[in-house]
């Protein structure tokens, strides 16, 4: 089944569309950039392979969006909502990576005690410490990432997307990442051969904490599990009122959630009547987030079928 | 670049006997040490070892003929060429300085006094 979402979430769709165009279309200017002037620095070269992990969560967002909008097919009765939530695991997936990377880059770096190599080049007529054509590209990397991120999470807490999230999360990995390299290419300029990697390596934590949650969430929800918060693993706070509001609605009944996508699907095991009633009206929160709440079936109780906790 | 001044001394290996009397060559160590303020001292030898005590400090400098393609290339600096040698070999071989990876000061001066002398190389 497909979802009609409201037109306040479908502009919400479209704007995540925009930002995720206008990521790709930067991210096809830093990666050439970043390439030519890394040279032999490995500081360089790792920010350079997580830019091009960027790439991962805009392509799985828009990709995901066009094919949720699928009609069910024979072989696909149940549509294709779900797309959403492989798209989610993949971009938590990459964001973790990029937190194992960086963190493995920066020990190895400080356990060989490798010395960065900057040199010059001649431009211009001119011998220029490569270090400031390094410094001018990482900040064309990390400004755009900043303000990206920030446009991004705003979206996706309206329309409830963890993919648009997960993505402002990789922006802010980018953004952290890019003043970590900076500031390390500057402490290489005074002779702190490790302040790259150990500025890298503190900031890998946070990027690999941000993966770590993403991906809990994301094969949670692939699991049918109940529905997280946007931001952690921890339940999520609309859906814990929803099975409130429906226990009551429907006395002895075991109700259980999980979520597709953007939305909460409901079941009611073992209802003693059949009583359904308009979604909107079950919704127990805010009412401009009733769209969340797409699907209340009733199933029989299956004996011995126990929900533990 | 701060070791060097505060010993002195440059210590240069040359990879073969001939790299040291060529006059280009001689006019660039002259050059960098007076930038450095420091009294140029030789060893010769082979290229490996030579290298290998580079790598591990011993010495400041290696000058001599390299491939361009060196598998050094990673191990240490290999700055730009003094002078491009025609071999008739598939890869091209220079006469060029080699320098501990990471002495940035140091790899930036030996940079700017080569492509000051020899421009045309570059």
């Amino acid at each position: 089944m497909t979802t009609n979402y409201p037109p306040a979430v479908e502009a919400g769709i479209a704007r995540g569309r925009k930002l995720e165009y206008w990521t790709l279309a930067w991210l096809t200017t830093v990666i050439p950039l970043m390439y030519v002037v890394m040279g032999s620095s490995q500081a360089m070269k790792t920010v350079w392979i997580e830019d091009m992990l960027g790439f991962v969560p805009p392509l799985a967002y828009l990709l995901s969006q066009r094919l949720e909008r699928k009609p069910p097919t024979a072989a696909f009765p149940f549509g294709f909502t779900r797309v959403n939530g492989v798209a989610f695991v993949v971009s938590s997936v990459a964001l973790a990576m990029m937190g194992i990377y960086l963190l493995f880059e920066a020990i190895m770096t400080l356990v060989q005690q490798e010395h960065p190599t900057i040199g010059t080049a001649r431009l211009f007529g001119r011998d220029i410490w490569l270090g400031w054509p390094m410094i001018a590209v990482l900040l064309w990397s990390t400004i755009p990432s900043m303000i990206l991120g920030r446009l991004k999470l705003p979206v996706a807490k309206a329309i409830n997307d963890k993919v648009l999230h997960t993505d402002a999360d990789m922006q802010k990995a980018d953004w952290m990442t890019g003043i970590a390299a900076m500031g390390g290419i500057v402490g290489i300029g005074f002779g702190l051969w490790w302040a790259d990697a150990a500025a890298a390596g503190l900031i890998s934590f946070g990027i690999l904490h941000d993966g770590i949650n993403n991906m809990r969430s994301s094969t949670a929800e692939l699991v049918d599990g109940a529905p997280r918060n946007l931001e952690d693993v921890n339940l999520s706070e609309e859906g814990e009122l929803l099975k409130k509001r429906l226990e009551l609605e429907y006395p002895g009944a075991i109700i259980r959630l999980r979520e597709t996508g953007r939305v909460i699907r409901a079941q009611a095991m073992g209802a003693a009547r059949y009583a359904p009633r308009p979604l909107e009206a079950l919704w127990p929160g805010d009412s401009d987030r009733s769209w969340r709440f797409a699907e209340l079936s009733f199933v029989p109780n299956v004996e011995n079928d126990e929900v533990a906790g | 670049m701060a070791k060097v001044r505060d010993r002195g001394v440059i210590h240069i290996g040359l990879l073969d006997g001939s790299t040291g009397q060529s006059a280009k060559t001689q006019r660039f160590v002259r050059r960098i040490a007076q930038a450095a303020k420091a009294k140029p001292v030789f060893v010769t030898g082979q290229e490996e070892p030579l290298l290998l005590r580079l790598e591990e400090g011993e010495l400041d400098l290696v000058l001599g003929t390299f491939d361009q393609k060196t598998p050094w290339g990673t191990r240490v600096t290999v700055g730009p060429p003094l002078e491009r040698i025609v071999t008739g070999q598939a890869h091209q071989q220079q006469l060029a300085p080699a320098m501990r990876n990471g002495e940035n000061a140091w790899i930036s001066l030996i940079e700017r006094e080569v492509r000051h002398l020899a421009p045309e190389a570059q």
